[in-house]
């Protein structure tokens, strides 16, 4: 008895969520369809609308993170609802305001790009992301009463995780088109960057200097606007094809005439300027990039040349490697200031920090500075990073000693009476990148295993047989 | 008082009462100066004595170590001070002081537009409310004055330069050219003060007694910071240059510049006499430092040590400078690159290849005097002749230092104590012009360790008149001459006269990042 009653009790029940449904469900598919027909009556066309759309659409951002948390919490009180039912009870109202939110959301996120007049594939996918979310979002609200009956145990669970991973694509489709699309890989580990991300590519031969110099600083503050993901004014930066072909204006680049090219000149307006790019507080260039750009305009503006008159690329930070800190010398260091009271040869701390090293300081002894004498300083070896034995007396023997001075930069080895017959010894000194062997007797043939030292950035050879009278920095390995 | 035996001029015994004071004073303090208020007053003196030995006990050893970091002879502060900040990028400088004033709108300051305005009036809005010398205060108008001679690109980077400089022109892909910088002073005295010292008056330590105070000596055998002075020319306008540029103020006067002489011997009195011999002038050294070291036992003045460690540097200079002023071994291509002029003693180009041996003989500082550009008139008649002086020699230093490796870790300076004004002083004609101080901004430049190559650095506007982009004022010039060195420039100081002595000021300085590599 008691049994039958609650069976057609619990059936009525159905039979009731069934009939509410039923309305509700005329009034959401009527609701989507109004939502998917969105984008077809009012296109994203790429040209800006009124005004009122931007400002009410700006919103959109500061609103959006409220359903979105709302919309998190639901699987949350879902879950913890198994061990408190309160909190399941309670889900269905967030469900609810997370709706309610989230509607508006869209609207101004719509009215935003509307108005602003941006276009471009995110840009697209964010809309529909958006879309898909309410519809999803409004699916759960219908399915969720059976669920939480006991019935269609899997329709409901289903659809939230659905909902759940749309927003989080959606989410991150919103974030690179106000951030760039590289925001979260820009500062990736090499390692993984390669694992993940293709090279990019620029559209230019890669030594040039559009590719080098001109595509970076593109990449870096012009493209989270104008790129593939958002296309303001229908420009995008993010290849040298779309940077010559230009915006809805027309070229931005004229080739040979930076006075004429507009992007030139948007980026050189005063940065108060309405007109000023980047907009929006986003970090402007920097004069070097300005400088850069104007010279490859003025030089043809091509994807292909590789330098480009007028432009500092000595300047261009140098990628030497960072110094070694050398190992802990506080036991010698009575003996070090011993030497430094006298007049002989030295060593000298770089700097005040001990692990910069040390200097060996010939110049007062040079004349009687020979092998015996630097084989003494043998024990100091490891934390010397500069050796000037410069006109001392040391022959090609001093290179049995100086292949253990493990952390050497510099080597002065000028106006000595080295022959460079085993020069092949400095290669174990894998942190050199100095060498002096001016005015030597080394020729070109006993310098030519230094060709297999990659790190070593400045040989000067002036004065010697193997470059008499020339002088050399060897700037690139 | 005792009276001397032998004095006859006797002189009366001084005592509170035969002072020239009120009478009602003595009578007070005969009154109240009794045993018991005299033991009263003596406890609280030896409690105070007592006090401020207490506290004050730590700073006197610091005082003490100070003091000794200054008597070690034979290295004169070396590692004492914590310094180098940092690893530095150059460990010696040179710097080719352009005394007078170089014009910098007729040199490295390309200003195209002027040649339009040839004799038009210099805009008020752009002169401002501007104090001006009292040689162009009084002139009724200030005429534009374009520069006489064309400009061109070079290199690269692509800067223009002046057609009075074509050997400048080949290496300005290597140079940091600073535009902007700018100084207080609009007098040549004030002026060169202050850029050498970062003080107008005298008495500060200038910059090479600071580094050879803080960085100290890399070659015993050699001073630490050497002052080569040019020859002058009488067709130009020869400001004074005085030994008070190169002195070490406060600080012990081991650290001043020690001047070369332009002509005859470097350093008087070097060479022995005749009939005295090494060994004779080591025994008399040393008898002399005896009697020295007893003295300073005596009286304490640190200024002894100061005057013996310069005995001995005497002595070593015996040897050591005969061999740094022996060019009989130089190259010929030292010879092709320096032109024939480097080997007349005294001229710029002898200076600078002497200032070439000194680096490459790790003297830490040596600066180059040259006078003469203080162009008030006949620009079109002078300054070929300076430019020709110096032009080459400045690159034939530059590329030398380069070639031998040694402009890696060296600094090159070239600048002067102010720049000039773009109006004419005196009678402008198409012919000539001249120029006259102007400290608002003026062209200078640097090459070699620390700064980066191949940059112009700050903007003028469109008369060279004022900075419209990245001043660089002379304080923060010297800032980063000091890092480039290894030296913060804040924590440099020297305790004198209850302030911590800096070379840049008691006003904050800056390092200009920008200009360093």
């Amino acid at each position: 008895m008691i049994v039958a009653e609650r069976v057609t009790g619990a059936a009525r029940g159905f039979m009731k969520q069934i009939r509410i449904a039923r309305s509700a469900w005329l009034a959401v598919a009527y609701v989507c369809v109004l939502l998917m027909a969105l984008p077809f009556v009012f296109r994203l066309d790429g040209r800006a609308h009124a005004d009122w759309l931007q400002f009410l659409g700006r919103f959109h951002p500061a609103l959006l993170h409220l359903p979105i948390g709302l919309i998190v919490l639901v699987p949350v009180l879902e879950i913890a609802g198994v061990r408190r039912a309160a909190l399941r009870e309670s889900a269905d109202f967030v469900l609810r305001a997370a709706l309610a939110l989230a509607l508006p959301t869209l609207a101004l996120g719509y009215m935003l790009a509307y108005g602003a007049g941006d276009t471009g594939t995110t840009v697209t996918r964010h809309m529909w992301g958006g879309i898909a979310l309410c519809i999803g979002l409004m699916l759960c609200l219908l399915t969720r009463p059976a669920w939480a009956l006991g019935g269609q145990a899997f329709f409901y669970p289903g659809l939230l995780g659905a909902t759940l991973l749309t927003l989080i694509w959606t989410g991150h489709e919103g974030g690179s088109i106000t951030h760039g699309s590289d925001y979260l890989t820009r500062y990736m580990p090499a390692r993984l960057r390669t694992l993940f991300l293709s090279p990019e590519q620029s559209g230019a031969s890669a030594d040039s200097f559009y590719a080098q110099h001109i595509h970076p600083a593109f990449q870096a503050k012009c493209v989270a606007c104008h790129g593939g993901n958002t296309e303001k004014a229908g420009l995008r930066l993010d290849s040298y094809s779309e940077v010559m072909r230009g915006g809805k204006d027309g070229a931005v680049i004229v080739p040979g005439r930076p006075e004429a090219s507009m992007l030139l000149a948007r980026v050189t307006l005063a940065p108060g300027d309405p007109h000023f790019m980047p907009a929006e507080g986003r970090t402007p260039l920097t004069s070097d990039e300005v400088t850069w750009i104007q010279a490859w305009i003025k030089a043809g503006a091509t994807a292909t040349a590789t330098n480009t008159p007028g432009v500092n690329l000595a300047g261009a930070p140098s990628i030497e490697p960072p110094p070694q800190p050398v190992g802990d010398y506080s036991q010698l260091m009575p003996e070090i200031v011993r030497m430094q009271h006298g007049l002989g040869a030295k060593l000298v701390p770089l700097s005040a920090k001990p692990s910069d090293g040390l200097i060996l300081r010939t110049v007062d002894a040079a004349p009687s500075f020979g092998d015996a004498q630097l084989a003494e300083f043998q024990k100091f070896a490891p934390y010397i990073v500069e050796a000037e034995l410069g006109r001392t007396a040391i022959t090609d023997a001093s290179f049995e000693t100086l292949d253990k001075f493990t952390h050497l930069r510099a080597l002065h080895l000028e106006g000595t009476s080295i022959t460079g017959s085993n020069l092949a010894k400095l290669s174990a000194l894998t942190q050199l990148t100095y060498l002096n062997l001016s005015g030597t007797k080394v020729s070109a043939q006993s310098i030519a295993p230094l060709k297999t030292m990659v790190q070593l950035r400045h040989l000067y050879l002036f004065n010697t047989p193997a470059q008499p009278g020339e002088a050399t920095t060897r700037s690139t390995p | 008082m005792k009276q001397h035996p032998l004095c006859t001029d006797c002189e009366p015994e001084v005592d509170i009462t035969n002072l020239p004071i009120p009478a009602g004073l003595k009578r007070e303090w005969t009154a109240i100066e009794t045993r018991r208020r005299f033991l009263g007053r003596s406890g609280k003196v030896l409690g105070w004595a007592a006090l401020a030995s207490l506290f004050g006990e730590s700073a006197f050893l610091e005082r003490a170590a100070r003091a000794d970091v200054k008597s070690s002879v034979t290295s004169p502060g070396r590692n004492t001070l914590g310094v180098p900040h940092f690893a530095p990028k150059a460990k010696r400088a040179i710097y080719l002081f352009m005394s007078g004033g170089p014009p910098q709108m007729d040199l490295l300051d390309y200003k195209p537009n002027l040649a339009s305005q040839f004799d038009k009036d210099i805009p008020d809005s752009v002169r401002g409310n501007q104090q001006l010398t009292g040689m162009t205060a009084g002139q009724s108008r200030f005429p534009i004055a374009p520069s006489h001679w064309g400009f061109k690109r070079y290199g690269q980077t692509g800067t223009w330069v002046s057609d009075l400089l074509p050997y400048t022109a080949k290496m300005v892909d290597d140079l940091t050219i600073v535009k902007s910088t700018n100084t207080d002073a609009i007098n040549h005295e004030p002026a060169i003060m202050f850029i050498n010292t970062g003080n107008m008056n005298p008495g500060k330590p200038c910059l090479g007694s600071w580094l050879a105070y803080g960085l100290g000596s890399m070659n015993d055998n050699l001073p630490t910071f050497i002052v080569l002075q040019t020859k002058t020319n009488p067709k130009e306008n020869n400001q004074p240059v005085s030994s008070r540029l190169w002195s070490s103020g406060f600080l012990s006067s081991e650290y001043a510049g020690v001047g070369l002489r332009s002509g005859g011997d470097p350093v008087l009195y070097l060479a022995d006499p005749d009939g005295v011999d090494r060994e004779v002038r080591r025994k008399m050294l040393d008898a002399v430092e005896e009697i020295n070291r007893q003295t300073l036992a005596d009286v304490g003045d640190p200024e002894t040590n100061a005057r013996i460690a310069q005995y001995e540097m005497a002595f070593r200079m015996q040897t050591s400078v005969p061999e740094l002023t022996d060019l009989s071994k130089e190259p010929q291509s030292t010879w092709d690159l320096y032109g024939p002029e480097a080997r007349e003693p005294g001229t710029f180009a002898y200076n600078c290849l002497m200032a070439r041996r000194m680096a490459e003989r790790d003297v830490r500082f040596v600066q180059v005097y040259k006078r003469g550009w203080d162009v008030h008139g006949d620009v079109v008649g002078v300054l070929p002749m300076l430019c020709q002086e110096t032009d080459r020699a400045c690159y034939a230093l530059v590329t030398d230092l380069k070639r031998r490796g040694l402009l890696d870790d060296t600094l090159v300076i070239w600048a002067g104590e102010f720049g000039r004004t773009v109006y004419s002083q005196g009678g402008l004609s198409k012919e000539n012009y001249g120029r006259d101080h102007h400290p608002r901004c003026y062209t200078t430049w640097m090459v070699g360790g620390g700064v980066r190559p191949g940059i112009t650095y700050g903007e003028t506007d469109d008369y060279s008149y004022n900075v419209v982009k990245d001043p660089v004022h002379v304080r923060n010039f010297n800032a980063t001459i000091l890092a480039c060195l290894g030296i913060d420039h804040n924590r440099l100081t020297y305790d004198f006269q209850g302030l911590d002595q800096r070379l840049t000021g008691p006003q904050p300085a800056y390092v200009i990042k920008g200009l360093l590599a």
